[in-house]
């Protein structure tokens, strides 16, 4: 049974995604130890510097989807990842956001169990401020497409096969679930396929535990070889040994 | 006494509450473990749930961090693994709250 890491990355005007990957594969080569495979386009194929051993998957991706980045409306190319389960040539896959970074090997936990599908449904925000969930985002709870686990089975196929559709009519089903955000957002699409091939009942299979997150609000001064250095305010904080998805797009450009 | 510094106390009080909260987020996520396909977390609720079946039965089902049944025929073994990692996570877990413990006003 074949295992590794799935990431989409695609350049936009405002953000070097290819820099956030490039640190991002850095990080699973040192702690999942994992097979990679990157689904990016040819622009942005050509500024990776060399990564050693890295599948790379050349498609030519959608536009047009935009998301509020401090204060500005910045493009989001987050239109393939319906196409996780075509685009992935592993039994098991970790599907995952190029700006979430593992410090532990705690995700390999999740590779061996019977679960198809397993993503976060809860979230840790290291600044203590709470400011990643709004209030009544939407009528139904939602899931973290940040990382999702999957294997490729009947569940998965048609789970994959729901988003596109859920992505197609983004409109009609933001509307449904009353979505508080115009743009789509794969967060959402992922809550819904679920909720929909469950039955309408709430999903109940999650990783246990809270996905550790810096908002986009916070700025990430360093990234050492531990873990991130940020600053929110007038407070400054650290982690260290802990996975953390951020939001800050900016750190890398030095 | 000067009024001034309660801020900066407080202050430091915050972060370090906060160093905590991380700490232990950290220490939740580092006792999870995967068994006979499922998921466990190596806490102590477990790990005496565990004992005391392993006390009555050489086999047993109970139910993992989602609420699905897994089949457990070797406690020993099983035992062991959450024992090792929840010692695992709070040694971690120890030395961090030993350093926090220096920095305390």
């Amino acid at each position: 049974m074949s295992k590794g890491v799935l990431l989409y990355c695609f350049d936009t005007p405002e953000v070097a995604y290819h820099k956030l990957a490039e640190r991002c594969v850095e990080q699973i080569k040192k702690h999942l130890k994992l097979e990679v495979t990157i689904v990016t386009n040819s622009e942005t194929y050509d500024k990776f510097k060399p990564l050693g051993f890295v599948n790379y998957k050349i498609v030519e991706n959608s536009t047009g989807n935009f998301r509020p980045y401090r204060g500005k409306n910045i493009s989001w190319n987050n239109l393939e990842r319906k196409n996780a389960y075509v685009d992935s040539p592993y039994d098991t896959t970790i599907l995952m956001d190029c700006d979430y970074f593992v410090f532990t090997d705690n995700l390999c936990t999740y590779m061996d169990t019977d679960y198809d599908i397993l993503m976060h449904d809860k979230v840790h925000d290291l600044t203590g401020m709470d400011m990643i969930l709004k209030k009544n985002e939407a009528t139904l709870p939602i899931v973290w497409a940040t990382v999702t686990i999957f294997k490729k089975t009947e569940f998965t196929k048609k789970f994959f096969t729901l988003v596109a559709h859920i992505k197609e009519h983004w409109l009609h089903y933001k509307n449904l679930y009353r979505v508080a955000f115009r743009n789509y957002r794969n967060d959402y699409a992922f809550a819904i396929a679920l909720h929909q091939l469950k039955g309408f009942k709430e999903h109940t299979d999650f990783i246990p535990t809270k996905m550790a997150m810096l908002a986009h609000e916070v700025d990430v001064l360093e990234m050492s070889e531990k873990g991130p250095t940020y600053k929110y305010k007038n407070t400054l904080g650290y982690v260290e040994d802990t996975d953390v998805h951020i939001l800050d797009k900016e750190w890398v450009n030095g | 006494m000067d009024i001034g510094n309660f801020k900066k106390d407080s202050d430091l009080a915050h972060d370090l509450s906060q160093h905590k909260k991380n700490a232990l987020e950290k220490l939740h996520s580092r006792q999870i473990v995967a068994y006979q396909g499922k998921i466990f977390r190596a806490n102590p609720e477990t790990i005496n749930l565990v004992q005391t079946f392993k006390a009555h039965n050489k086999e047993f089902f109970m139910l993992d961090t989602n609420g699905n049944p897994a089949h457990i025929t070797n406690p020993e073994e099983f035992l062991q693994l959450l024992m090792q990692r929840n010692q695992e996570a709070l040694n971690t877990y120890h030395q961090l709250f030993e350093d926090l413990k220096q920095k305390r006003f």
